[in-house]
């Protein structure tokens, strides 16, 4: 990372905290990271540990009760929620657990969909989603509709629509918690080859261990704060 | 807005998804829609009779008179021969003579008719009998003898409840007395030719016609009427013809000499009726549309309900929350506007078919209704106007649009983070 370059996404002192039943439970507590672009990375704990949570912080899905989040050196404190709308449609790709695709739209066209929004020319939109619907085996799927493809397939095209965008990172929550070994397998290479070839940021919030043992940087929390950070080769 | 494209293929998408529920839906407005516009086609039907009947029974669609006669009810507020002459001139004016389809000057006096058997008092109208025919249907609801005719000279036709009451027939003489140009009390004697039912006992009672070549000569007033009065093809062109008239007679009317009324002016209590009527009319209407609203607002709504997941998902993708609000929203307009289309096409069709004999409510009236002067007609022909086509229209999409509002602000205002819960 040079000075230039600012990071995928920093946080600073950040704090989640929501009302139950008159008491305040913190769901993040006093979080500060910062990821660097190109970075594989897992949000790994039990769960109610606040993974979930710092990843919809860092996706401007939620907003932080203190502190601040910044993507791309842009701060989500100081946003409106159209410009967090507008940040995530250039800046961050979504890869959620399960119900990722929108189901009125085929698989080449959800794939295609933040790229629809951002006005790309359908020429290019296609291009790119082929090359990717080619990598990740998906070719001869590109009509279909979600309730036709597998879960496995389905979490593909989910990954194809967050990468093909070129976002500067792709948020992933707990994408391989619906499928099975060898199709999580199959996910976990699709988004580690992504990421080795197109250097594209992967934040992972996750509790599968296939996920923690690929990541070349492994976040533990626990209840809300982190546990440890831990860097792989 | 940005997105428009997209978000128009995600609500057509979307309601194609659930078919069945749109199709109710639609179903719904289409079957209102369509009572709608048959429902106003009928109600301008009833009213265009009622105006009709009230405007041939009266002074017509528009009536240019004194200013003080409405009032006064006097000889001495009439129009002279010069007056008259010039009123006619512009009736024969481009632009107003094609409105106009009948025109009849009348001398209208309150007087008493006297035979041996008593006297009553009675409406004396001086008319040209040809005109009369074209522009009153008093002539088609005659009993005994006959309607006026150009040769007649002391001539009358009377009602029936007049000549059961002086006990009068056809042939019969009778006296009609009434104060004459120069305040004197005139008498003229004058025969039976024939007797009307008009239905509307007032009427019947009181109406007196004599040509008006009589009048003039009994009463002083030569070739002087108290009214002109009109008739145009359909009630819409009135407000049109009254501004041309008072355009063309602006010296005449500035000087106080003559004014120019229409029907509404001249009939407040049948304007009155139309307003009662059209009121109650669009009353049940509201209530009818308020009800189709509901039912949109529920399949809305629980679209939205059913979609929570989705309406996080499009917005973590980067729709805003209003672009969210937006395409909940367009679906209901969408769907409001095909049903609202087809409705029309439907509701044309009922009128359109209903058009040339109309619908015949006589098996409901056990005798004949009448109101303020006004004989209502059992057989309704609906009326068809673009203009009510465009109201019904924008109706229907107000009641589609804003029957989508809550649902729209729901998927707009939902939680991001936690619509994209998984639950464990």
């Amino acid at each position: 990372m040079t000075e230039s370059t600012p990071p995928a996404v920093r946080t600073e002192a950040v704090w989640k905290t929501f009302s139950q039943e008159a008491e305040e439970v913190h769901a993040v507590r006093d979080v500060s990271l910062v990821i660097a672009p190109g970075e594989f990375t897992a949000l790994a704990g039990p769960s109610g540990s606040g993974k979930t949570t710092l990843l919809n912080l860092m996706g401007g899905l939620t907003r932080s009760t203190r502190g601040r989040v910044l993507v791309a050196g842009r701060d989500l404190t100081e946003m409106s929620n159209r410009e967090l709308a507008q940040l995530r449609l250039e800046e961050i790709g979504f890869v959620f657990q399960a119900y990722n695709l929108l189901p009125v739209l085929t698989a080449v066209e959800n794939a295609e969909f933040p790229m629809l929004l951002q006005g790309v020319p359908l020429e290019d939109r296609r291009r790119r989603v082929r090359e990717l619907f080619e990598k990740t085996g998906l070719t001869g799927l590109e009509e279909r509709r979600p309730g036709k493809l597998s879960g496995g397939q389905q979490q593909r095209v989910a990954v194809i629509r967050a990468v093909a965008s070129k976002p500067a990172m792709v948020l992933a929550d707990e994408p391989t918690a619906n499928l099975d070994s060898s199709a999580s397998e199959a996910l976990l290479n699709v988004m580690y080859d992504l990421n080795q070839e197109l250097g594209v940021t992967f934040v992972f919030a996750t509790h599968d261990v296939r996920v923690m043992e690929r990541s070349r940087r492994l976040v533990r929390m626990v209840d809300g704060a982190i546990d440890s950070d831990e860097t792989r080769r | 807005m940005q997105h428009v494209g997209v978000i128009t293929l995600l609500a057509l998408r979307n309601l194609r998804r659930h078919l069945r529920r749109t199709l109710l839906t639609a179903l719904a407005m289409l079957v209102g829609g369509s009572l709608l516009i048959f429902s106003l086609s009928l109600g301008d039907g009833t009213h265009e009779s009622w105006i009709d009947s009230g405007v041939r029974m009266g002074t017509g669609h528009v009536t240019i008179e004194n200013p003080n006669f409405q009032v006064s009810r006097k000889i001495e507020d009439r129009l002279s021969a010069d007056t008259r002459a010039a009123v006619e001139s512009a009736l024969r004016a481009p632009g107003i003579a094609e409105r106009v389809t009948v025109v009849s000057a009348k001398m209208i006096v309150r007087g008493l008719a006297s035979s041996a058997a008593g006297a009553r008092p009675v409406q004396v109208i001086g008319v040209d009998p040809l005109a009369e025919v074209a522009f009153s249907t008093l002539d088609d609801q005659v009993v005994e003898g006959r309607y006026l005719e150009p040769d007649d000279g002391l001539a009358a036709y009377v009602g029936v409840d007049l000549v059961e009451s002086l006990d009068l027939r056809v042939g019969s003489r009778l006296v009609l007395t009434a104060q004459d140009v120069n305040k004197d009390i005139a008498a003229q004697l004058v025969r039976v030719v024939g007797v009307f039912r008009s239905g509307v006992s007032a009427i019947d009672q009181s109406l007196v016609h004599v040509p008006r070549d009589t009048a003039g000569a009994w009463l002083g007033s030569g070739q002087d009427v108290t009214n002109v009065g009109m008739l145009v093809a359909e009630s819409e062109e009135v407000p049109r013809l009254v501004s041309q008239l008072r355009a063309r007679l602006a010296e005449p009317i500035d000087d106080g000499i003559l004014r120019v009324i229409d029907w509404r002016e001249a009939m407040p209590e049948l304007n009155a009726a139309v307003a009662i009527d059209d009121f109650g009319n669009y009353l049940i209407y509201g209530i009818l549309f308020v009800i189709i609203g509901f039912g949109i607002v529920n399949t809305v709504l629980m679209s939205v309900l059913h979609r929570h997941r989705e309406f996080g998902l499009l917005q973590a993708l980067g729709l805003s929350p209003r672009q969210t609000g937006a395409l909940v929203l367009v679906e209901g307009l969408v769907l409001t506007a095909v049903s609202a289309v087809l409705a029309i096409g439907l509701g044309v069709f009922i009128t359109w078919y209903f058009w040339g004999d109309g619908l015949d409510f006589s098996s409901m009236m056990s005798n004949e209704m009448t109101f303020s002067g006004v004989v209502i007609d059992p057989v309704i022909i609906p009326l068809f106007r673009v203009a009510r086509i465009v109201q019904a229209l924008v109706f229907m999409l107000l009641v589609g649009g804003i029957a989508s509002i809550y649902p729209a602000i729901r998927a707009a205002t939902i939680d991001v983070s936690e619509s994209m819960k998984f639950e464990r």
